[in-house]
């Protein structure tokens, strides 16, 4: 039986999805994670533990298990580890993407340059240094702009300016956000994409002076729509998965992603439009194999690339995905590692789509209440409030988390994006504040739909 | 009684797995599960659905045939082949399970017995370093309920501890054991040892 290697992030959301998938399968299935089990000891050949901050040395690990024991494929989870499964990849001669390709797609700066380089319609970007002072870049900019760090996903850090007072408030913002990143990356040997994953970005592509922590880009804001493909590469070939319309505005002056919903109601012409923006966007980073997934605004000129990741959907969106006979995303993305040649199976017909619940106030979750009511919406098929109780909860810019994850499916894609929505209003989350210099502070009821 | 007159209905599960319910018994107030071809041999409904290709597990019990598959044939497929290896069997009057397989399973007392000793001397003083706690919930037949709690409770890889760690240490200790079902619940944890922080 072939063996599989999951690259599984102690603190991905993804490791029942991928787990479930791997399990039903005709494969051995061994675990890489960066922090040991508890329970290692009793099941080595299943759980490893790898230094995944660092691919050259976790490559050199799976190396050596792979001696004993031989890899068919190796999968990465989430973008945590992608590049430590490029490397691993690499020096097991299995096919995949390049770790300059899945470096260059982590790193929004050098994504920016090669579709630049490629002619990939997309923002035209400015990359600035933080200590250049707010006042200097904020009279150099164009507005309506976009500040957005170069190493961080889920919309973090990423706010929209509309002049020079505004750009310099999100700049001192900024240097929070990424100064804070750059204690957790020192803390925490669970941050993956950390130094040493910029350091083999930094000498493989020559952008020794480009860190991730103190640089950040700031891009041209394009006005419309925005949509999301989800796309499987096979020797360089996209195969679209999904395309998801994201019906909610997303002007900023933060970007929270809310509701996903599938089949796209765009025209026929528009949808190849974006698929041909789709895959000049992978032919420029040289991504060639395995999940991808692509953000677009659709401007007055056409679809313009906002970014293309290595990786599938993040969250727990896959949930509403299911292709051919009802196979998941992630069988299907395991499916293609083990098999390179595999023609994925079209996704079914019915209209699906997901609800990221925003994070409506920062304080700590006390209670989440109307579950049942949301779950009895027509047309919803789950609800998932993946924030416990007692969590410390930080909304965009600050915070990367949602609260959970609304799924329907229905007849028409408006009566998914109807259900998600009614669901979504019968939530309320009771929230206490964060106490500030120990005052005692009140808890507060949310609606889920309050903003902050 | 023909072949005809038996109804079956399949209720999908998860994409691997299909509970049949059928509208007499085919294993009388009893359960048993089956991981493999091999514990299959000689049970004559077990056998018959292992003879499928894609099935990975059966689970028999009073009216009820729960099938577990792999590949990616649809339910709508294997389902209808389940159901005459179901109707096949019911007609042959043969026994559901083999006295060799009854026989080689402990009684629910020492399955309760031997998996509470496995979860005391190798799993908890394990799973303690973190603040988990695994606990023995009850044992239907061969089938084990735990409930994963403290640091286990809502942590991001408990399916992983459960799939990787647990049940190896189970299956390896105690014979004849069936599914070993999860049946915490991981959204009321309030101290994940490890909790998601990416999107």
């Amino acid at each position: 039986m072939p063996r599989i290697l999951l690259l599984l992030p102690t603190t991905t959301y993804r490791t029942e999805a991928f787990l479930a998938a791997a399990l039903q399968m005709d494969v051995e299935v061994t675990i890489g994670s960066e922090q040991p089990n508890t329970l290692a000891r009793l099941n080595p050949t299943a759980l490893l533990t790898l230094s995944l901050h660092d691919p050259g040395q976790t490559a050199r690990q799976v190396v050596d298990f792979a001696a004993k024991h031989p890899i068919a494929a190796v999968v990465a989870v989430d973008d945590q580890v992608t590049v430590a499964a490029a490397a691993v990849c690499e020096a097991l001669s299995l096919r995949q993407n390049s770790v300059e390709s899945v470096l260059a797609a982590g790193n929004k700066h050098r994504m920016r340059q090669l579709f630049q380089r490629a002619g990939v319609p997309s923002p035209g970007f400015r990359l600035c240094r933080l200590d250049d002072g707010a006042e200097t870049l904020a009279g150099q900019q164009h507005y309506p702009c976009v500040l957005k760090p170069l190493g961080l996903s889920g919309s973090q850090g990423v706010i929209r300016v509309n002049d020079e007072l505004e750009f310099m408030r999100a700049v001192g913002r900024l240097m929070k956000i990424l100064d804070a990143e750059s204690r957790k990356r020192k803390a925490a040997s669970r941050a993956l994409l950390a130094d040493s994953v910029s350091a083999v970005c930094s000498a493989r592509q020559g952008d020794q002076s480009v860190s991730l922590t103190t640089h950040f880009l700031v891009e041209d804001f394009i006005g419309g729509p925005e949509v999301a493909v989800e796309g499987l590469l096979s020797r360089g070939r996209l195969h679209v998965l999904a395309l998801f319309d994201k019906p909610d505005p997303l002007d900023g002056p933060f970007f929270e992603e809310t509701i996903y919903v599938t089949p796209s109601r765009l025209s026929t012409v528009v949808q190849e439009q974006i698929a041909d923006c789709t895959s000049q966007a992978v032919r420029a980073l040289g991504l060639s194999e395995g999940p991808i997934h692509a953000e677009l605004r659709l401007g007055t000129d056409g679809p313009s690339m906002i970014e293309v990741n290595a990786r599938s959907i993040g969250g727990q969106c896959s949930r509403m995905l299911k292709f051919g006979t009802g196979i998941s995303l992630e069988e299907l993305i395991i499916r293609h590692a083990l098999d390179g040649d595999f023609e994925p199976p079209v996704r079914e017909r019915q209209p699906a789509g997901v609800m990221m619940i925003p994070i409506p106030r920062a304080g700590k979750l006390r209670e989440v209440r109307g579950v049942h009511d949301a779950e009895s919406v027509a047309g919803i098929e789950r609800v998932t409030i993946s924030a416990h109780v007692g969590q410390k909860l930080v909304p965009l810019p600050e915070g990367s988390l949602y609260l959970g994850f609304l799924f329907a499916r229905a007849s028409s894609v408006q009566a998914v994006e109807t259900a998600l929505r009614e669901a979504h209003a019968r939530l309320q989350f009771v929230i206490e504040p964060f106490e500030i210099n120990n005052e005692p502070v009140k808890k507060t009821l949310v609606p889920a739909d309050s903003q902050q | 009684m023909t072949q005809d007159d038996v109804a079956i209905t399949g209720e999908p599960i998860t994409d691997a797995m299909c509970r049949f319910s059928v509208d007499r018994p085919v294993y009388p107030e009893k359960s048993s599960y089956f991981g493999s071809k091999e514990q299959a041999e000689g049970s004559a409904l077990a056998e018959r659905l292992f003879a499928i290709d894609g099935v990975r597990g059966v689970q028999v019990s009073h009216n009820q045939v729960t099938v577990r598959k792999a590949g990616m044939d649809e339910w709508s497929v294997i389902g209808k082949q389940v159901g005459a290896a179901i109707r096949d069997f019911l007609s042959s009057g043969e026994s559901a399970v083999s006295d060799k397989f009854r026989e080689a399973i402990p009684s629910t007392d020492e399955i309760r017995e031997r998996v509470q000793d496995v979860l005391d001397t190798e799993i908890n003083p394990s799973v303690a370093e973190h603040g988990g706690v695994i606990r023995l919930i009850d044992v239907k037949d061969n089938v084990v309920y735990i409930q994963m709690g403290g640091g286990c409770q809502g942590c991001g890889q408990a399916d992983v501890t459960l799939k990787f760690g647990i049940e190896t240490a189970i299956r390896a200790a105690v014979d004849g054991v069936g599914d070993i079902l999860d049946v915490t619940d991981h959204a009321s944890g309030r101290n994940p040892y490890y909790v998601a922080s990416a999107k």
